[in-house]
């Protein structure tokens, strides 16, 4: 109830919240001023502020309002949906939303992406709903990507999803595990999309079999059968989604860099929520354009680029600012982190049948389905680091240590040996949680990063120079 | 004959084991309760579960698997790395949960076993996982076939069964003996009894259990505080379990992986042997590692609760298993909101500090549940 007669109630509710911050958003400008940022910034309470100030950062403004404002119509897709009665369906970050977008009557949610939100953007930093969670007695080594979302589901007083997809069994307990106690607790059907952990014929085909048989379950569920021409529409907004996606990988090949390094967490952002959809091209539209015109300008936030840093995991969520601009600020620059490497590839659009196919390969190998979803979480993990740090010249790896994630620590030891003696790039091991901000200070990790680089990176590259002078005398 | 029980299941190459290898015998470790072992049994090879027995120290696995891991994952790891599991010739990795995965990982990379097999095992129970899981019994059975040069018969695979199933009644009628008033074994004897189960030769094994069971028929555990069921992770620590029998806590029932959910559900020996395999390893599994059907677990608490008429539950986990941590929220739930008082504990596996902790924590139970000497 509002404290004060007559005053708008103020929502409850990590989506609520977030839908709220969003609203403002999708009022402003695509491009303002400095004036008009500090004018929003003064506004908001810390949390939100530092947040704000990172995405609203001259260098990534246009990019950064693109972005969000992308959010803001996947969040009112959601409101627009259940009002109307199609189902909303909340799915984790390793679930492909284009099968989604191919209904009609059906829209994702996905609730890593909210978190990174709320955990980023709101008064409070999504606390609030990991405690409700711990209050239940759900334990504090779950991931806190998923809990604090579905911890706000929980209370019961919040936007609801009407469905759960689990595609988690196989890659990741944790998730598994929330996934089917909250489908359990709120009494709403879960669909689970299991990864056999087996890369042969046979296991391929076995999750081509979980995955059609699921599609069916939500064409039963959302009670409609996937139109082949409105999928084809998604799948080559896909494909064009994903040359955009490569066009900025080659850009990321230059040194410095003229990507800069929050555009990494944008990239994943389409790829998780408006993937197959036009809000996502015309995002990564931006950034491309205004990746180049950094390249044509030599633009870069450092006085040079001093260490390319490929993250083996993911990022910290709880300070934009603090991690993704901070870095390129000291001249480290962001690579990628395991939710980019998705690898699209181009899905023929010929029949549905192959259509659905290119979807169904691309929810194999999407992020840590793909490494902790494979035979050994290890080889496949090092496969893909080791490939991507070659490709993009990294000069060293470094592992967030989200606490929750347990295959990624089980085999954190072997993934670090075999990068250094393969790709000669030292791993950097920190311990944070990447949504829970009350863990590890952002400036313990940004101390940690800096004596890291200036002292193993930086000294490792020293001697290779002085190598090279005497061969080429 | 109880002592001897005792003495044999508290050693890891225990006697028997070692009067197996001596005699030319091979040994095959597993770690998870998914894994076919009459396949194992059926090639003349003796199945070993791999266990940890309390054991505290965990330094040398720490630098392969890390302190965010299962503590009964580094203690087998670090036991591994250290020899004690050096008598057996081979080693079964199944994906029961994503610590032990990491676990089997870190051994084959810094200490590789002379054979190793990946059975696959699904996390839910449709008719493809089903079928998917059949074959991979059959590409497990082909596999020790190959490795062994030895054929698996269905003929032998039969007798396996028949001699699988002879470990579980024997088992079951452990426990069907402590439903009573005044239960024939206490829940530590029990435990020793499972642990020998998956440690000696079948026909060892049931020889031990029938002079256990004849000695026990008219045994009588009395003197307890409260009747009491211990559900949750994987703990093969008898010391925990004698620290909650202690203070007044008979455990007269259990839901543990080192307990009743490996032997409850009976094998159809008449069925074709792989699909009776394929359905008990799988389609009947109480294992938290499904993720789509929690209500049989829920199930199977809530009668075993009434059939050994229990006074209160005790669910543990293992600091950091997700499956068992977020599976005993479930529980606690449906389980208080049938009355029945529950007791949740997070626990370090091997500690004698926690220990300490878990007494005092069950001795306030008792009072709470209104157990009193």
């Amino acid at each position: 109830m509002p404290i004060i007669a007559g005053a708008p109630r103020v929502p409850e509710g990590l989506f609520n919240r977030v839908f709220q911050m969003m609203e403002m958003i999708e009022r402003v400008p695509d491009d303002f001023s400095d004036e008009e940022v500090r004018g929003i910034i003064a506004l908001m309470p810390s949390d939100v502020a530092d947040t704000l100030e990172g995405f609203f950062a001259r260098r990534v403004r246009t990019a950064s309002v693109a972005y969000l404002k992308m959010i803001a119509r996947w969040m009112r897709d959601a409101k627009e949906a259940k009002a109307s009665g199609k189902k909303v369906i909340l799915v984790p970050f390793n679930f492909v939303p284009e099968l989604l977008h191919a209904f009609e009557n059906a829209v994702p949610l996905t609730s890593e992406v909210l978190t990174s939100l709320g955990a980023g953007a709101t008064q409070g930093k999504g606390h609030r709903y990991w405690d409700y969670a711990m209050g239940l007695g759900i334990p504090d080594h779950l991931c806190s990507a998923s809990t604090i979302e579905l911890g706000s589901m929980l209370t019961e007083d919040d936007f609801e999803a009407d469905a759960i997809i689990s595609c988690t069994a196989g890659a990741c307990d944790a998730n598994s595990k929330i996934h089917e106690f909250v489908a359990n607790y709120l009494g709403i059907p879960q669909f689970i999309l299991e990864k056999p952990v087996d890369d042969t014929e046979r296991g391929i085909e076995q999750y081509r079999k979980n995955f059609y048989s699921m599609v069916q379950s939500l064409e039963d569920f959302v009670g409609e059968r996937i139109d082949e021409g409105r999928l084809r529409d998604v799948v080559e907004k896909c494909n064009r989604a994903a040359e955009l996606h490569y066009q900025l990988w080659e850009l990321k090949k230059n040194s410095p860099s003229p990507v800069p390094n929050l555009f990494s967490f944008f990239i994943y952002g389409c790829r998780f929520t408006m993937w197959g959809k036009q809000e996502a091209i015309d995002c990564l539209e931006i950034m491309v354009a205004e990746s180049r015109k950094r390249l044509a300008a030599g633009d870069y936030p450092a006085a040079a680029e001093i260490a390319r840093c490929a993250w083996l995991y993911v990022g910290y969520y709880i300070d934009y600012n603090g991690l993704f601009n901070w870095m390129e600020e000291q001249g480290y620059t962001y690579l990628f982190d395991v939710l980019d490497l998705f690898f699209p590839e181009p899905i023929p659009t010929g029949s549905k049948q192959e259509m659905l196919d290119g979807i169904c390969e691309a929810a194999r190998t999407f992020p840590m389905t793909r490494q902790m979803g494979a035979d050994s979480m290890s080889v496949a993990w090092i496969d893909d680091a080791i490939h991507m740090a070659r490709e993009m010249g990294a000069d060293c790896g470094i592992y967030c240590g989200h606490h929750a994630c347990k295959q990624t620590w089980s085999v954190i030891s072997i993934v670090q040996k075999e990068l250094m003696e393969r790709a000669g790039a030292p791993t950097l091991c920190l311990q944070g949680d990447a949504w829970l901000s009350g863990m590890t200070p952002m400036s313990a990790l940004q101390e940690d990063i800096d004596q890291f680089v200036k002292n193993v990176v930086v000294k490792k590259r020293a001697p290779r120079s002085v190598r090279s002078k005497k061969n080429s005398r | 004959m109880m002592e001897e029980v005792a003495r044999l299941s508290e050693t890891i190459e225990n006697d028997s084991v070692k009067e197996w290898k001596a005699g030319g015998g091979k040994v095959v470790g597993y770690a998870c309760v998914c894994t076919p072992v009459e396949i194992l049994d059926a090639a003349g090879i003796l199945p070993y579960r791999i266990r940890a027995l309390g054991n505290p120290r965990t330094d040398i696995a720490d630098s392969h698997l890390a302190r965010f891991n299962c503590s009964f994952c580094r203690s087998c790891l670090q036991l591994g790395l250290e020899g004690a599991f050096d008598f057996m010739d081979g080693l079964i990795e199944t994906n029961g949960c994503d610590h032990l995965r990491g676990m089997f990982e870190n051994w084959q990379y810094v200490k590789p076993s002379p054979f190793f097999y990946y059975v696959k095992v699904p996390h839910q129970t449709t008719p493809d996982a089903m079928e998917y899981f059949e074959e991979e019994i059959r590409l497990f059975r082909g596999a020790i076939e190959q490795e062994y040069g030895t054929k698996i018969t269905d003929e032998s695979l039969r007798d396996a069964i028949r001699r699988q199933e002879a470990i579980r009644e024997r088992l079951r009628k452990v426990y069907d003996m402590r439903k009573a008033d005044a239960p024939a074994f206490t829940g530590a004897e029990a435990l020793s009894l499972f642990l020998l189960a998956s440690a000696v030769p079948p026909d060892r094994f049931c020889e031990m259990a029938d002079a256990a069971i004849a000695e026990r028929k008219d045994n009588k555990v009395t003197g307890y505080r409260a009747r009491l069921m211990l559900g949750g992770a994987a703990s093969d620590e008898p010391e925990l379990i004698k620290a909650i029998e202690d203070v007044g806590g008979l455990i007269v029932t259990d839901a543990l992986c080192y307990g009743a959910r490996a032997f409850w559900s009976p094998i159809d020996l008449d069925a074709d042997p792989v699909k009776a395999m394929a359905d008990v390893y799988l389609r009947d599994l109480l294992c938290p590692r499904m993720y789509d059907d929690y209500p049989r677990r829920r199930d199977f608490v809530l009668n075993a609760v009434a059939e050994a008429r229990v006074d209160g539950v005790v669910l543990t986990h293992n600091k950091f298993c997700d499956v068992h941590g977020v599976d005993n929220v479930q529980l606690r739930l449906d389980l208080e909101k049938r009355d029945i008082p529950v007791l949740q504990l997070e626990k370090v596996y091997g500690s004698k500090a926690d220990v300490g902790r878990i007494r005092t924590r069950v001795q306030a139970f008792l009072e709470r549940i209104g157990g009193k000497a």
